[in-house]
């Protein structure tokens, strides 16, 4: 499904030139839940970023479905979020105007449709149908994100990037978004999530190591017991 | 939910930030509004005196002077016809003066149209004093004269009534209830009238009927005064008519003081639109200012917004949505504000106009201030196009 091909990006120019990435390449299989590891500032944003086509690669080549992301125009590119990728950030980016039902619906106003049912159903698929009429000011960190996690499974997207979904919880609310992705994966959604501590990326089902933006490990099929 | 609810719910939770750029927009309306309200009294005014001062007609006898020679000896000047006017030929001249209107305006109306004053004035000694009697059609003369006030008792209503102008009274030492005699009648003086400023100051007024009789001059008036119904009236047209068609007068479109105002309005207005427009200019930046400091405070939300797909028109859509919003809000603000200024500073700009509240312009500024909104939003609105997703979250 997703084929990361010798990927570098690089900021700066001349001799203050510093490569975010250096020629990463991996491939995921549809249904893929990989955690991306690594130290702050080895590139692991920044990569998240790329596949999403949020940002732009130096070098390199990222297909989605066959599909080259980094050479999308803007236009195909919102389509693209629409349809195929979402996004779940770790400040949870939910418009503070809009109530937690809203926000869910967001998505959906800008490609033009309105399935408040389906934001409903959605709300309380994360568990939060009672507090649909909340704005995010009055939920707490937990609450935000299971409410940015519905918003972006409301676009029904075949991969949800995910960048340090849990790094501003404690670990029991962080546990039970882990546990939410882990069933949304098992209903078939693939996921790519950034995230530096080890319990986190014990969840997931692949792990790939970065270090000054290269791979360094890339594990399959990891037991949760191996990494801890 | 769809996009402009999600603007108008943005709008709400930042309403003093939506309020400080809706000010530009509301000094410049405001501005903009006062002075057309302001122009508009100004031209009422004019127009109205217009409607009093008339496009007239005067109508005198043609004197001519021809200058007697013998050989290079000068043996002076004698005039040649009549002084006076024959009352028989009034018929004539409303029938001229009529049909003439009556032609420009497309009217039917067989009645009489014009206001014709005829008046006889006599040089007379009074009080030992000299000055001027004037018979006058009481009715037509206060009608053509529309500036005339009695500033003490009454106004003409029988045969032997006379009122002074006001300096003429002064210097006669009269005052109503006083007895004038002029030729071989007694006039009884009725009242005094307030002081005009014009040659009316110096005289005084009585039936031209008795005043004919008593000084011998019967069927004779001096000059006529007509005063057209509009201001568009054909005044040139008649005159010629008149001078073409009736022997022994001259009529004369008498050039309006009302005229060389109005002019001078147009350029005070020009210059009032001028600084109008700088105002609209400031407050556009003003709009401007606030607005890409709004675009800069929403970095995230508009990262949000094209993370979850919006697409960089529909940016757009919503600033200029937005700038829609606070051009009408700024507009009624602005209209109701200018209204108010023009009660305010419309009296000290122009003596004696009456401001009055003008709907028309409501429109008005309601345009004016969404061009602005929308133009002095158009570069922030740009920029937030050009947000890169990543760029906006990571400058957080």
């Amino acid at each position: 499904m997703l084929e990361v091909k010798n990927v570098s990006r690089l900021y700066g120019t001349g001799e203050a030139r510093v490569a975010a990435l250096d020629g990463v390449s991996f491939n995921l299989e549809d249904g893929a839940f990989l955690a991306v590891m690594g130290p702050s500032g080895s590139g692991k944003s920044t990569l998240l970023n790329i596949i999403g086509g949020l940002d732009q690669l130096t070098s390199g080549e990222v297909l989605l479905n066959g599909i080259a992301v980094n050479n999308l125009t803007e236009n195909q590119l919102v389509k693209v979020r629409r349809g195929s990728i979402s996004y779940v950030f770790q400040q949870y980016h939910l418009l503070p105007s809009l109530t937690a039902l809203e926000n869910v619906m967001l998505p959906l106003a800008f490609s033009g449709r309105a399935d408040r049912s389906r934001a409903e159903a959605l709300l309380k698929r994360v568990g939060l149908e009672k507090r649909s009429g909340h704005k995010p000011s009055q939920l707490s960190g937990g609450e935000q994100q299971r409410v940015a996690i519905a918003r972006a499974l409301i676009g029904d997207p075949e991969l949800i990037l995910a960048d340090e979904p849990t790094g501003n919880m404690d670990q029991n609310t962080g546990a039970g978004i882990l546990k939410l992705f882990g069933e949304i994966n098992a209903e078939g959604k693939s996921i790519i999530m950034v995230t530096h501590a080890p319990e986190t990326a014990a969840h997931a089902g692949d792990v790939l190591f970065l270090r000054d933006g290269q791979v360094v490990e890339f594990r399959k099929n990891i037991k949760t017991e191996a990494l801890k | 939910m769809n996009i402009y609810k999600l603007v108008l719910k943005d709008i709400l939770r930042r309403k003093k930030r939506v309020f400080y750029a809706g000010l530009g927009v509301i000094v410049g309306t405001m501005t903009v509004v006062s002075i057309l309200t302001v122009a508009a009294a100004g031209q009422a005014r004019i127009l109205s005196q217009l409607e009093k001062y008339g496009p007239n007609l005067t109508i005198v006898p043609a004197v001519s002077n021809v200058n007697m020679t013998l050989g290079d000896i000068s043996l002076g000047a004698i005039s040649i016809g009549d002084n006076y006017i024959d009352e028989s030929r009034l018929p004539d001249i409303r029938r001229i003066t009529d049909n003439n209107i009556r032609q420009a305006l497309k009217l039917d109306d067989p009645g009489d149209i014009a206001t014709i004053a005829p008046k006889l004035y006599v040089n007379s000694k009074v009080n030992g004093t000299n000055l001027l009697v004037v018979g006058i059609i009481p009715e037509t003369e206060f009608l053509l004269r529309t500036w005339w006030m009695v500033q003490s008792g009454d106004y003409i209503s029988g045969p032997q009534d006379m009122v002074a102008g006001s300096v003429a009274a002064e210097l006669l030492g009269i005052k109503p209830g006083d007895s004038i005699t002029v030729g071989s009648s007694l006039f009884k003086v009725t009242g005094v009238l307030q002081s005009t400023g014009a040659e009316d100051d110096y005289q005084l007024f009585t039936t031209l009927a008795l005043l004919q009789q008593a000084t011998g001059n019967e069927d004779r008036v001096s000059s006529i005064d007509v005063r057209a119904l509009c201001n568009s009236c054909p005044v040139d047209t008649i005159a010629d008519a008149i001078n073409s068609s009736l022997p022994g007068m001259r009529a004369m479109a008498v050039r309006q003081v009302a005229e060389t105002e109005m002019g001078m309005l147009e350029r005070i207005n020009r210059l009032m639109f001028a600084l109008a427009g700088i105002t609209l200019v400031i407050g556009a930046f003003g709009v401007m200012n606030t607005m890409m400091t709004s675009v800069h405070e929403r970095l995230r939300d508009i990262g949000i917004m094209r993370a979850v797909g919006s697409s960089q028109r529909q940016i757009l859509a919503m600033f200029l949505e937005e700038a829609v919003i606070v051009g009408l809000v700024g507009g009624i603000f602005g209209y109701v504000a200018g209204s108010l200024l023009a009660y305010g500073i419309g009296p000290l700009i122009l003596d004696g106009a009456a401001v009055s509240w003008m709907l028309v312009y409501f429109p008005v500024s309601l345009a004016v201030a969404v061009v602005v909104a929308v133009l002095a939003t158009a570069y922030p609105a740009y920029r937030a196009t050009r947000i890169r997703v990543a760029d906006s979250f990571r400058s957080l």
